[in-house]
């Protein structure tokens, strides 16, 4: 057998094993993607591993075997979990009963506030300029209004699928993700391998940074908040602090959404402008707490996007998939940007393909 | 009924040809059955064609080989050497390993292009699959990390020893 016809050979061995990787890796995307509640479950089994999988690691630097350092490790977050929901359910559930019964009151109030500014502003810019933002608000309001409350307990138990099958899938994540990533990473051509296992390891790093941070994030900023709003009085301070905690995971606009709530109960409940500089007070010294320890101590390790790239990407993800969208964009940009990087630098410096 | 045992049993000997590789590989002397076991886990099965290249030289490596089955050639790109076709350094066969500087130093690039002679099969351990075991394992950690710093000595101590020996004929020449 000639060179020639030995490398050809060999080029064509490689494109078939490249394309059978793909392949799994499309397969396995489409059946997420199209499967009901597994794409959500996928994504939250993933947040799972990545915050337990350190756990199970210093149980099995104890001397523990894998799976019953993992099963000890589900069962005493499960034990803990049970713990923390049980004593603030109550709580949750009494804060949500109040803002059932006054959220007509809350919803009037926006619109009217709504009235007024426009009223000012006609008075100030003229006919011309005349909007009509208020009816448009009342009536997307009134059945939405309705529809959160009524349609929260039909939420929950629809998500009971997904919060049963996230920790299933997180639990063989744990025990078993290695197997699965070797034996796909079996399928990869001999002249990319080691490139293939080195983008991997980063992707995988990374990502792990990011969840842990950005959840480590969210949970300072949720018990700080919750902490002021204690200190200052303000009514549902649990729910607000629970809110401010789950936006503060969007960033950059993220923070501004989770204050929105608190100010639009201050300023209807008609507050003094001391009350409103309170609670903005309270939100704005969390975000300064957040930037001034939290980001350099926690977060500073995960990819660096640019504003831009988070907006447009924050914006795209909400387009695509929703608020859900909205949460999964920047992982997914820090994937991407990890993925192209590394691919630019694999073929600047190795130069094998 | 009599295929499932075969391969059963294939797989069982499969697993133990991997085993008795890493026992007789230098690095993993050291370890315990037990933590053979474990090292088993994390460890790559590469297969090679005949005249593929392992890896190139100049690429950027992340870890080593260690020749399973068939032999494997070292061929070096010398620009001091006014010729087109590389140098033939060395063959290694079963048993040897190559590549181990990258298991240690970041963004090392490959000294010299390894080509699979006939077909092979090699174990590829690299710099993640290393930190993995100290993560998990440091005990086994320690024992690998040991046993990679007395051949990385030992390189640097036959490189010395050719310097000076260079040194030393270079001065000869000088003087006549």
């Amino acid at each position: 057998m000639t060179q020639f016809t030995r490398n050809r050979q060999l080029k064509l061995y490689n494109f078939i094993r490249l394309m059978s990787f793909l392949g799994v890796i499309a397969s396995v995307l489409f059946l997420i993607v199209k499967v009901e509640n597994l794409l959500v479950a996928s994504l939250l089994a993933f947040v799972i591993s990545y915050l337990l999988g350190p756990f199970v690691n210093s149980l099995e630097r104890l001397g523990i075997n894998r799976l019953l350092a993992v099963s000890f490790t589900f069962i005493g977050v499960s034990a803990l979990l049970g713990v923390v929901v049980s004593s603030f359910l109550p709580l949750i559930a009494n804060q949500l009963g109040l803002l059932k019964a006054e959220f007509p009151k809350y919803a009037e109030g926006l619109t009217q506030l709504i009235a007024e500014s426009e009223q000012r502003f006609g008075d100030m810019a003229g006919s011309y300029f005349a909007i009509d933002f208020s009816e448009q608000v009342e009536a997307a309001l009134s059945p939405w209004t309705t529809a959160l409350f009524e349609d929260l307990p039909g939420f929950i138990t629809k998500s009971v699928t997904t919060l049963l099958l996230a920790p299933f899938i997180a639990f063989f994540m744990i025990k078993d993700g290695k197997v699965f990533s070797r034996n796909l990473l079996n399928l990869v051509p001999n002249s990319i391998f080691e490139t293939t296992l080195s983008l991997y390891h980063q992707i995988n790093d990374q990502m792990g940074h990011f969840v842990r941070a950005r959840l480590l994030e969210a949970v300072f900023v949720g018990v700080l908040t919750w902490a002021g709003l204690v200190i200052i009085d303000f009514p549902y301070a649990t729910i607000l602090a629970l809110f401010a905690a789950l936006t503060n995971l969007i960033p950059y606009v993220g923070p501004i959404i989770g204050a929105i709530p608190a100010l639009a109960i201050s300023i209807i409940n008609g507050d003094t402008t001391f009350g409103l500089f309170l609670v903005s007070g309270v939100y704005f010294t969390v975000q300064l707490i957040d930037a001034a320890f939290i980001i350099p101590l926690v977060v500073a390790k995960i990819v660096d996007l640019h504003p831009i790239t988070v907006v447009v990407s924050i914006i795209a993800g909400a387009q695509v998939l929703g608020v859900v969208g909205m949460l999964i964009s920047i992982p997914v940009a820090s994937i991407l940007k990890v993925t192209f990087t590394s691919v630019y630098k694999h073929l600047t410096d190795y130069r094998s393909i | 009924m009599n295929q499932m045992w075969e391969n059963l049993f294939r797989k069982s000997d499969a697993i133990e040809e991997l085993q008795s590789i890493l026992k007789s590989c230098y690095i993993f002397q050291d370890l315990s059955r037990k933590e053979l076991s474990f090292v088993k886990e994390l460890i790559h099965v590469r297969h090679y064609k005949n005249g593929e290249a392992v890896f190139k030289q100049g690429e950027i490596g992340v870890g080593m080989y260690i020749i399973g089955r068939g032999t494997v050639d070292i061929m070096v790109e010398d620009a001091l050497i006014d010729s087109d076709e590389p140098t033939h350094v060395t063959r290694l066969s079963g048993g040897d390993f190559l590549g181990e500087l990258s298991l240690v130093e970041e963004n090392s690039r490959r000294s010299a292009t390894a080509l699979s002679v006939g077909d092979s099969m090699m174990i590829g351990f690299f710099r993640p699959d290393l930190e993995e075991i100290i993560e998990r394992n440091p005990s086994t950690g320690a024992k690998i990390c040991f046993r990679l710093s007395q051949v990385l000595g030992r390189r640097l101590k036959g490189t010395s020893e050719k310097v000076t020996e260079l040194k030393k004929q270079m001065k000869l020449i000088a003087e006549r």
